[in-house]
């Protein structure tokens, strides 16, 4: 059958263990019913589909499955990422502290090129919070990186941070197409490359 | 195995034909019957009979250790073989060499069966679903 869709993103949630993440793995809908089953089994990844600018958008997301235990997550996480959601829980400093240390993870381990996006979780409890909101954005303003505070539990900014992060990633693409087909005697070559580079994706995507 | 021509099975192929057009494919939307979350678009799978054991979407099952969870022996299915076919789908972690399907958005399942042996197929039971 024919190709769906225009474009396939794969995106990470990374940040401390108990922040919230796999809360926000895209969920809409507010009341889970997580099955003993699947909640012992756990979720390794979802596929999302959302149209921005008419274009239709695959977005597999992943959950770091309890790696950021270790405070390590490995090269092959990261592999093939084109975006990452840095999680912090608002009402945890400690898991706010640590997004500096992601941060330098991802410099290490991520492509150099990757898009990425804070978030402040947990953002209904705001009578426990730890760290102000002002904090959050001087972090993000700090490194360029945009910033959102979310509510996974109340649906608060959830599908908005999605949709941030896929637009910044689909205009960081076609800024890129549009530079090869520009630079005249190479447009085609690189127009081979970039296709050649995405099918790679798709094939690493595959389980 | 039903009688041929018995009643149900002939029940069943008039519901089947609701669901399945001429080519095949499903004629139908197919949604989570819990969240009505969008898992398939009209014409996305095809429709397959094969013999598959799905645990139970009933939140007290438990997954004792050495001993099998609850669940159905569900044969018919729709058949996809590009897992970015799905509008809206969850994969569960590997038990053994299989990944169970779920919904992506209220996470009830299991709705459908991969098994990672197989990169092509990605199955999920109509009697799991709903169609609209």
């Amino acid at each position: 059958m024919a190709k769906t869709y225009d474009y396939l993103f794969k995106l990470l949630l990374i940040g401390d263990s108990g922040v919230g993440k796999t809360c926000l793995l895209f969920r809409f809908s507010e009341d889970a019913f997580n099955t003993t089953f699947i909640s012992t089994i756990g979720i390794d990844f979802k596929i999302r589909t959302i149209e921005l600018d008419g274009k239709k958008i695959k977005l597999q997301i992943w959950d770091t499955a309890g790696q950021e235990r270790f405070r390590t997550i490995t090269t092959a996480y990261y592999r093939g990422a084109m975006g990452i959601m840095l999680v912090y829980d608002i009402t945890n400093e400690k898991s706010f502290d640590n997004i500096k240390n992601w941060i330098r993870n991802i410099e290490e381990h991520a492509s150099s090129d990757v898009e990425r996006m804070i978030l402040g979780n947990k953002c209904d409890m705001n009578d426990k919070r730890q760290v102000s909101k002002e904090k959050g954005e001087k972090l993000a303003i700090d490194y360029g990186i945009k910033f959102l505070e979310t509510s996974a539990k109340s649906s608060i900014n959830v599908e908005e941070a999605f949709f941030t992060l896929a637009r910044d990633i689909m205009t960081k693409l076609n800024r890129k197409m549009n530079d090869s087909s520009s630079a005249s005697a190479s447009g085609p070559v690189k127009i081979t490359e970039n296709r050649s580079k995405k099918s790679s994706f798709f094939r690493c995507a595959l389980l | 195995m039903a009688a041929p021509g018995s009643e149900m099975e002939t029940a069943a192929a008039a519901g089947l034909e609701e669901l399945v057009c001429a080519r095949g494919r499903n004629r139908k939307a197919v949604l989570c019957q819990r969240c009505g979350s969008r898992v398939l678009l009209p014409g996305a799978a095809v429709f397959a009979r094969r013999e598959l054991f799905l645990p139970s979407m009933k939140k007290k099952t438990a997954l004792v250790a050495n001993s099998d969870p609850d669940g159905d022996v569900l044969q018919d299915h729709w058949l996809v073989n590009d897992m970015f076919s799905f509008e809206n789908v969850g994969f569960t972690k590997d038990v053994g060499n299989i990944k169970f399907l779920i919904c992506a958005d209220c996470e009830i399942g299991p709705i459908g069966w991969h098994c990672l042996d197989d990169k092509k197929s990605f199955y999920v039971a109509l009697d799991r679903v709903s169609h609209e």
